[in-house]
């Protein structure tokens, strides 16, 4: 094996974060999706939504979740001033079992103008994700299949985080 | 704030000062000193501490910053590490901080107590120095450059030679979101650099090392496939180290830096617990080499010399107890499981393959790490 030389290693190194920059940049489409699964390497499974328990199991968990996030105090003050919970449960119903592959739309706002106002921190957004992994501990969703869900919803963190 | 201006009663003043002074500690509700501290990642995303001191696997650095911040805040942690080898044992303490989740700072003391396998060397030096008073043996010896004993002590106390290395390190991340980013193939990318230095001197130039300190640097590239549950970190190093520097930096011929590769893949069992494998690429800077004496004198020429070999091999120091010096590196290998009961502790075990170090082969021992954060 050739050796790779210091040079070689820096040059690549550069041009890995220009290409990601770039693409980085280009408009976010997957926040601005209303239909079909969310784009995943490897894919989501074809059988996701069936092992996440079908629609109702979706329902189950954004009930769980949101059992969890108005539980939490790092972050239950944001819903209770500024969400409509009711509608914001109906809306996740839809969304979530959308980017796992069920057959609806969403219909809600895009994930960028749901949140705009929002000034949500990273430190927020993944307080959101510990509360889903309790929601899927909850309806005893296996980890590995919550972490399906979990790969087609965390591309909405650069949508959804602003601060 | 405003009561403290604004009341003119004493005690009330105080009681405005120390809610202030709480808020500031506290921090939580109001601005304050401890506002910068956060632990906001995921359960077990930052990873553990490796034994150099910075965030990543077992033995390999990762593209994560260490601790559990966020970009919102700092994060710090410390590590034990303890690593029983059959001929080593090696203890790795530390401190890192991860600063706003881009930049990380770290520091980690090595100590590796060698148990016996540098005993052959003391007992290899003690009889040549026996040989310099010597009338006839001993000019030959002050011909080829020995002339005190001290010189020949190769850095080894018997029984008792340990190898003490500080290792400082920082990394910076460039690009790229191992978590969020899902969707797309680019991973977190970090540099990061070490800078290394080995209190053991004269045993590092007994095993033929170039240096004693060295700096190294690499670039990780980190990414989470969350649909499989599965990570993976890929690291170039730039590095003439061998094993790590514990034995020294470069050979012989220089310092002899290259591009080594190292890998990590760990697969998410739990939210709290991982499984995984690591490989990581080493030297080969003294393969084959013996060791020298008294600043570059060859174990080899002194007992294959015509006219100390007779007298050598009288002491028991032949050319077979010689080739038991012979030295090789081995890339490394371990597997391990890592829990994650909080935020505030991980514990790591691993199965470490290690195989050839110094002269000792086989060398497959386990090893145990202990991290804390805050
Ligand atoms: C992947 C993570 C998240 C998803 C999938 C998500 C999804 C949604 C959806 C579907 C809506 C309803 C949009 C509409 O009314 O048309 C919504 C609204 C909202 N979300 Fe999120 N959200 C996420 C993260 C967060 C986080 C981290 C916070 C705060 C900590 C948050 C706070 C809110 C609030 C307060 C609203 C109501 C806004 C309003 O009614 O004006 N969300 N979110």
């Amino acid at each position: 094996m050739k050796p790779i030389s210091f040079k070689t290693l820096a040059v690549a190194t550069a041009l890995l974060c220009g290409a990601a920059t770039g693409s980085v940049l280009a408009e976010d489409k997957v926040a601005e999706r209303t239909e079909g699964k969310t784009p995943a390497y490897p894919g989501i499974p074809a059988d996701s939504l069936e092992k996440f328990g079908g629609q109702a199991g979706v329902d189950v968990w954004v009930d769980d979740l949101f059992y969890y996030i108005l539980a939490d105090n790092r972050i239950n003050q944001i819903f209770n001033t500024h969400g409509h919970v009711q509608r914001q449960m109906a809306l996740n119903k839809e969304l979530e079992s959308m980017v796992l592959g069920g057959p609806g739309r969403y219909t809600g706002a895009s994930m960028s103008a749901a949140h705009a106002e929002l000034g949500i921190t990273v430190t927020q957004f993944n307080a959101v994700v510990e509360d889903a992994y309790l929601a899927c501990d909850a309806a005893r969703t296996p980890y590995h299949v919550c972490n399906q869900l979990i790969a087609a919803l965390a591309p909405f963190e650069r949508a959804i985080v602003t601060k | 704030m405003k009561g403290l201006k604004g009341s003119k009663l004493p005690v009330r003043r105080c009681a405005a000062l120390l809610a202030t002074g709480m808020a500031l500690l506290g921090g939580s509700a109001h601005a304050g000193i401890l506002d910068f501290y956060n632990d906001g990642k995921v359960l077990a995303t930052p990873g553990v501490s490796m034994t150099d001191g910075a965030g990543g696997g077992g033995i390999t650095p990762w593209a994560v910053i260490t601790g559990y911040e966020t970009r919102d805040g700092i994060n710090a942690d410390f590590h034990y590490t303890y690593v029983n080898l059959p001929n080593y044992s090696l203890n790795s303490l530390g401190a890192a901080v991860g600063f706003y989740d881009r930049v990380e700072l770290s520091y980690a003391y090595d100590i590796l107590p060698t148990g016996s396998t540098f005993n052959t060397i003391g007992l290899v030096s003690n009889a040549v120095g026996g040989l310099l008073s010597s009338p006839t043996l001993g000019p030959i010896l002050s011909g080829l450059g020995l002339t005190t004993g001290n010189q020949l002590a190769g850095g080894v106390d018997p029984w008792n030679t340990t190898i003490k290395m500080h290792v400082v390190g920082a990394k910076v991340r460039l690009i790229g979101e191992a978590i969020y980013d899902s969707d797309n193939l680019i991973p977190q990318v970090s540099v990061g650099g070490f800078y290394k230095w080995n209190e053991n001197k004269v045993l590092l130039e007994t095993l033929q090392a170039a240096k004693s300190k060295d700096w190294e640097a690499y670039a990780s590239i980190t990414k989470i496939f969350f649909p499989v549950s599965t990570l993976l970190n890929v690291t170039a190093r730039y590095t003439g180290a061998n094993q790590t520097g514990l034995t020294g930096f470069g050979g012989p011929d220089g310092d002899h830096k290259k591009v080594r590769v190292e890998a990590s893949l760990a697969y998410l069992l739990k939210k709290d617990t991982a499984i995984g494998v690591e490989f990581q690429q080493h030297g080969h800077n003294v393969d084959g080499r013996n060791v020298t004496l008294g600043g570059g004198l060859d174990l080899t020429s002194l007992v294959n010399n015509p006219l100390l070999g007779p007298t050598l091999k009288g002491l028991g120091v032949d050319s077979a107890l010689v080739s038991t010096l012979t030295q090789k590196e081995s890339n490394w290998y371990d597997a391990f499981v890592a829990f994650f009961p909080s935020k505030n502790l991980s514990i790591t075990m691993a199965m470490a393959y290690l195989g050839q170090i110094t002269f000792t082969p086989n060398q497959v021992g386990y090893y145990i790490s202990l991290q804390t954060s805050f």
